[in-house]
């Protein structure tokens, strides 16, 4: 293991040598750097290129120039070492401005990621257990179509049409009679999809689900829930519930006691927890990252102890399913508290709640929640727009992947021996078929920077995708441009890295060596 | 369940031309239904509707890109030209009107009665209604999906080449030769290729083929790796090893007996890159870093029209509608011969 | 009518009748719709087995031994056309609610698959594949569960049980990896164990020794076997009655001993006269010409035809069906078993078939 990543990462020093190289002479003849001085009629325009050219040292050669850059630029993967990534044509420090972008650009791929994860395997494994169905086709025509979208034509797309139309739907969000029984069709067909069944089964849950949804649209839209927004003890309490029940189905399988019993206590506890802690997070003095830290350790210190006690014969699947279902209940808990604060913060923008320019509302002057929502509302788009192309590579690998491992022996021999269906596809098909998206998510990172290279372009955000565009805009940025790739580069790498990592875990036939 | 499977799991990479399945001398012929490998592939594509569909909007596009507005002197049968400017007229607008106007409402409920008038169709001066400086948008998006699809079939072809031939010298002389390309590979599959996409576009003042070779130059890994192991695993079948031991060279037997048995992977994977291609490209050149005027690019259309897209929103959908257009139907393509090729293979790329 | 040559079998058991029968097959047919037409995979097979019995499933690939054997454990896929009736012990078993099928698998009836590399889950340690077996259908815990699992293992005959139970498949020999199939067949005792192909993967000095177990850990839990295997070799030294089959059919059935030393269906005689036996040491093997038919497109008549040396008019309009021939439960369907039953040596058939590109079938 050890002998690995110390090889691993020798060969990545000579990967990044090389790619920094040829990156850097590509960029030097990438444009001229003082295109704008050149054409510049000001009366000090020699000093003004003299300058210039002292600080990107334009006076040595190419070689010369990268053997520099590269001599400060390794100072920032080396603790204690002054990190210098040279300056910009205006003069200012690149690793400052890098610093500062990073954050941001990482918030938007790292949002984008997990969530085209989440929803891309998840389509992907309904649609393969649900083989040659409406529901199948649905995700597999969808998961084409999101493929031959460009970036940023869906990204223009967010920011020109949808978010207009959501902003005015928000100045008075009700639900009228015809769009409640649009929506509520496609929630029938939905869960009908999903639940599948035989053919009255099927009906039954797709009238079902639909009238569910029409009522629950029409009494929200009625009591003005939109407006004000809220979740409530008892919804919350529900959720922990509902939480523990499918954690546990998740994590060990619904007849083991000692594990259904240590889940179901601990969402008690987040249930009775909620009125103290939703309470006292609205409170100025108390909202902020490190009550939510204390909050999140303590929760997880009650959900081991409870596993512990109640667990029985399974301890072990009953602390991971209680810590599970106490996180996910604080998960709610937070949400609610985020949707108290939606009204005031809707005031304060003047009801355009989904931002289409920058990374916050500049002078915002609004709680430590409605800070959050404004970062939250200014990511929406930017982050759908990158996740949908990305969703649509899971959703499609995951599938394929899963239908393969259906039909392997494995699969077959688990169902001879009288396991459960749904033991069959947890424990069998899907643990196979998701080793390999480890490795997806790796290649899938260096398209999840290019993505956020456009948003960040249409949306006007500053990350250091906006940096490498600024950069290559004329006049050339050369140090902007190689600081945004360094980092790419190494991120790259390192992602690689742990994929391999994760795989060899994951599949114990790969050894490390 | 070597039992159940049908006939169609006999087509072994017995080479597409190569005597499949012949019975030997002294033994009688049976009634077997065989089938060259070919016919079978072309059937099963024929019978893919995703994949035929695919190339009806494919062909559609392509023939109408190109013999509207001409190409390269020939002239088309639009008959305005894509770059003269002219007068506004009508705030721009379009004045393509595909649909019959129709009222479904009955008239003793308030309608005008039920009809469907077809005469309303019609195209119009501008169907796709003009530019801020008057010039006929349908021109112009044909000039820019003519530059669009020219520069991804070449990146396709560019990186198809590439990208084969680093494959089979990696997957057939393996060694050194093998360890040295896939480590170059890897280089370039480690960076984001919209990033040095954009770099490469920026170098690049050359015109839209110089800036496909680019591309091509960007595009080939996948490729590699994928023919690399084909290469891999056809180099150690028996007919690779009946040719070698007759002393057959190496390229007659990477031209003659390899290549042919990689087809399938490539054709797909060619077709994908294509896809890719016009998404790259479209990119770019959306950044600005693409195609540059005087020429025009769907992406750059898109880029240069934006702002005016909340007060004239055709500016923005047709060029958007011809990049998904084509996208879509590459890919449709590409999906229909890949299952075409190989139906019992499920993985997709990565 | 030839009087047969009786001759005591290796393992002669209760297969003649009497004994209580566990599994009963009657009219199976197995259909998979595909692109290219309908596979008719199986097409009315009938079998019974008696408790403790060995019955050996013999045939070519496509034969449909495979799909017949899995339709009884309900594990075809989804596509499949099921249609006829499987009773255990006097239950409907195609009929079953899933449930009740899945408490069955496993539990009664097992199976153990042709490689055992591609049929173990490769990242679960043996331990775990075999606990969750013993778990599927028994409320024991973990720990009891994994003490029955080393226990199974030291009766496979697994060196250091304890110490495989945290081994990878991919980490054992072919031969302990079935060994550890076989363990997860019988971990819960189950009544019939349907064996597919289960040497076939195997190096053929191991294939003994995976045989043997089969048979010591048959006996030590009591179950009866359904043995499918396209090697007769492994039915003669192994099965008390053997089952032919061509083409989705039954083409003869009988005692192991009584159909081995008098074949009365051509297929048959050209099976035991291209394997190497003792007897046949030093002469010549006579193999069957061409291939089984396409299971899309039959041949009118019988489906060995085509291939049959004594094939007359009757035999390509007429499928025959299986009818009793010489008594004592041997069933053949061939127009012209009493023929064959004259010239029982295989050379005979098929040697006028080897030289010269013929035309039609002779």
């Amino acid at each position: 293991m050890v002998v690995f990543v110390a090889r691993r990462l020798i060969v990545s020093c000579f990967v990044l040598l090389a790619a920094t190289a040829a990156m850097f002479t590509l960029v030097a003849h990438a444009g001229d750097p003082l295109a704008d001085l050149r054409l510049s009629t000001a009366p000090n325009r020699a000093d003004l290129i003299a300058h210039r050219s002292e600080i990107l040292h334009l006076d040595q050669s190419v070689p010369q120039r990268y053997a520099a850059w590269l001599g400060h630029a390794s100072g920032c993967l080396i603790p204690g070492r002054p990190c210098d990534l040279g300056r910009t044509v205006q003069g200012q420090d690149v690793a400052t401005l890098l610093g500062q972008a990073i954050v941001s650009t990482l918030t938007l791929v790292t949002g984008a990621l997990v969530l085209a994860i989440l929803l891309g395997v998840g389509a992907g494994v309904i649609s393969a257990l649900r083989q040659r169905t409406g529901l199948d086709y649905a995700v597999t025509f969808s998961a084409s179509l999101f493929f031959s979208l460009p970036v940023f034509w869906v990204a223009v797309l967010l920011k020109q049409f949808l978010a207009i139309e959501a902003n005015d739907w928000y100045a008075d969000p009700t639900v009228g009679p015809l769009a409640a029984a649009v929506l509520s069709a496609l929630s029938g067909l939905f869960w009908g999809a999903v639940l599948g069944g035989d053919r009255a089964r099927r009906w039954l849950i797709r009238f079902g689900a639909a009238s569910v949804t029409f009522g629950l649209l029409e009494y929200l839209s009625v009591t003005g829930w939109f407006a004000r927004p809220a979740l409530g003890p008892g919804i919350i309490a529900a959720c922990a519930f509902g939480i523990a029940v499918g954690v546990t189905a998740l994590v060990a399988g619904p007849n083991r006691r000692g594990v259904l019993t240590s889940a179901l206590g601990a969402a008690t506890a987040g249930s009775l927890a909620q009125f103290l802690v939703t309470g006292s997070l609205q409170q100025p003095t108390w909202a902020s990252f490190p009550t939510l830290l204390l909050l999140g350790l303590s929760a997880v210190g009650v959900a081991v102890l409870l596993g512990w006690l109640l667990g029985g014969p399974d301890r072990p699947a009953a602390i991971r399913a209680a810590v599970l279902t106490a996180l996910l209940t604080g998960l709610v808990m937070v949400i609610d508290v985020m949707l108290r604060a939606l009204p005031g913060y809707s005031r304060l923008v003047r009801g355009r709640i989904i931002a289409t320019a920058g990374s916050q509302t500049p002078n915002l002057d609004g709680t430590f929640w409605q800070t959050q929502l404004d970062q939250l509302t200014h990511l929406v788009l930017p982050t759908l727009a990158i996740m949908l192309i990305s969703y649509a590579t899971y959703s499609r690998y995951s599938r394929a992947s899963l239908l393969d491992a259906l039909g392997q022996d494995y699969v077959r021999t688990a169902r001879a021996k009288g396991l459960p269906e749904r033991t069959v596809i947890l424990r069998h098909a899907l643990r196979n078929a998701l080793i390999p998206v480890t490795t997806l998510a790796a290649v899938d990172f260096g398209v999840l920077i290019g993505g956020a290279v456009i948003t960040e372009a249409v949306f006007a955000r500053p990350g250091m995708g906006a940096l490498f565009i600024q950069g290559l805009l004329p006049p050339l940025d050369p140090n902007p441009i190689m600081g945004f790739f360094g980092v790419v580069a190494v991120s790259v790498v390192v992602f690689n890295l742990l994929a391999d990592i994760a795989y060899a875990y994951l599949d114990p036939r790969i050894r490390l060596g | 369940m070597n039992d159940t499977d049908g006939p169609a799991g006999s087509t072994g990479p017995d080479g597409p031309d190569g005597p499949a399945g012949s019975t030997g001398p002294g033994q009688r012929e049976l009634p077997v239904r065989t089938m060259s490998r070919r016919r079978l592939v072309l059937r099963r594509f024929l019978r893919h509707r995703g994949a035929l569909l695919g190339l009806l909007l494919f062909t559609g596009t392509v023939l109408l890109a190109f013999t509207s507005i001409g190409f390269l002197g020939l002239p088309g049968w639009w008959g305005q030209p894509y770059q003269a400017s002219g007068v506004v007229e009508n705030g721009g607008r379009m004045t393509l009107h595909p649909f019959p106007s129709a009222d479904l409402m009955p008239s003793f409920l308030d309608g005008d009665g039920m009809f469907v008038d077809p005469s309303t169709i019609r195209v119009g001066a501008h169907p796709f209604g003009q530019d801020d400086v008057g010039r006929d948008y349908f021109a112009t998006t044909m000039r820019g999906a003519q530059i669009s699809l020219t520069i991804a079939l070449a990146v396709g072809a560019v990186s198809t080449l590439l990208g084969t031939a680093v494959g089979a010298l990696a997957g057939y002389f393996r060694g050194w030769v093998e360890g040295t390309l896939m480590q170059v590979t890897d280089l370039f599959l480690a960076v984001p290729l919209l990033v040095v996409a954009s770099v490469i576009g920026r170098v690049n003042d050359g015109g839209p083929l110089i800036l496909a070779l680019l591309l091509g130059l960007l595009t080939w890994m996948s490729m590699a790796r994928l023919v690399r192991g084909e290469f891999l695993s056809l180099r150690e079948k028996e007919f690779v090893e009946a040719a070698r031991a007759l002393g057959a060279s190496s390229g007659r037997i990477i031209f003659r007996h390899i290549l042919p048995n990689a087809t399938g992977t490539i054709v797909v994977n060619a077709t994908l890159t294509v896809a890719l291609a016009i998404l790259l490209e479209t990119s770019v050149s959306y950044l600005g870093f693409g195609v540059q005027p005087p020429d025009t690019s769907l992406g750059k259309l898109i880029s240069d029209n934006q702002n005016a897209c909340l007060v004239r929103p055709w500016l923005f959908w047709w060029p958007g509608m011809f990049i998904v257009a084509i996208a879509l139907s590459v890919n449709f393509i590409g999906d229909g011969l890949r299952d075409a090729f190989d139906p019992q293979q499920n993985r997709v790329r990565a | 009518m030839a009087v047969p040559r009786e001759k005591p079998g290796p393992r002669n058991g209760p297969g003649d009748g009497g004994a209580e029968t566990l599994l009963s097959v009657q009219d199976l047919t197995v259909r998979f719709p595909t692109a290219d037409g309908t596979v008719d995979a199986v097409r009315g097979l009938t079998y019974t087995l008696a408790a403790h019995e060995v019955l050996g499933i013999v045939g070519e690939s496509g034969s449909g031994k495979s799909a017949s054997s899995l339709a009884v454990l309900g594990l075809l896929p989804p596509t499949a056309r099921v249609a006829g009736t499987v009773t255990f012990r006097g239950r409907d078993v195609l009929g079953m609610r899933s449930g009740e099928r899945r408490s069955l698998r496993g539990r009664r009836i097992a199976m153990i698959f042709q490689d055992p590399l591609a049929a173990l889950n490769p990242v679960h340690t043996v331990g775990d594949q075999l606990v969750e077996a013993v778990r599927a259908h028994q409320a024991v815990s973990r720990k009891a569960a994994r003490a029955r699992a080393a226990d199974m293992l030291d009766l496979v005959g697994l060196p250091r049980p304890e110490g495989s139970l945290g081994a990878y498949p991919h980490e054992l020999s072919g031969g302990m990896r079935q060994r550890v199939l076989i363990a997860m067949a019988v971990i819960n005792e189950p009544d019939v164990i349907i064996a597919d192909e289960p040497t076939t993967a195997l190096d053929v000095t191991v294939q003994a020794q995976i045989l043997d177990t089969l048979i010591a850990v048959k006996d030590a839990v009591a179950a009866a076997i359904v043995l499918i295997t396209h090697d007769l070799g492994v039915i003669a030294g192994m099965a008390d009655r053997v089952l032919v089959m061509y083409a989705g059919r039954a083409v003869e059935t009988g005692g192991t001993a009584r159909v081995f030393a008098s074949p009365r269906m051509p297929y048959t005689v050209g099976l035991l006269g291209s394997v190497p036996t003792p007897d046949s040491a030093g002469g010549q093997l006579w193999p069957i010409p061409g291939a089984p038919p396409s299971l899309i497109d039959l041949p009118e008549g019988c489906p060995f035809s085509p291939r049959c040396p004594l094939a007359a008019d009757r035999c390509r309009q007429e499928e025959p069906r299986l009818v009793p021939a010489d008594g004592r439960g041997h069933h053949v369907a061939c127009h012209r078993w009493a023929e064959v039953a004259g010239r029982d040596v295989s050379a005979d058939l098929f040697r006028g078939l080897r030289p010269g590109p013929t035309g039609g079938p002779g």
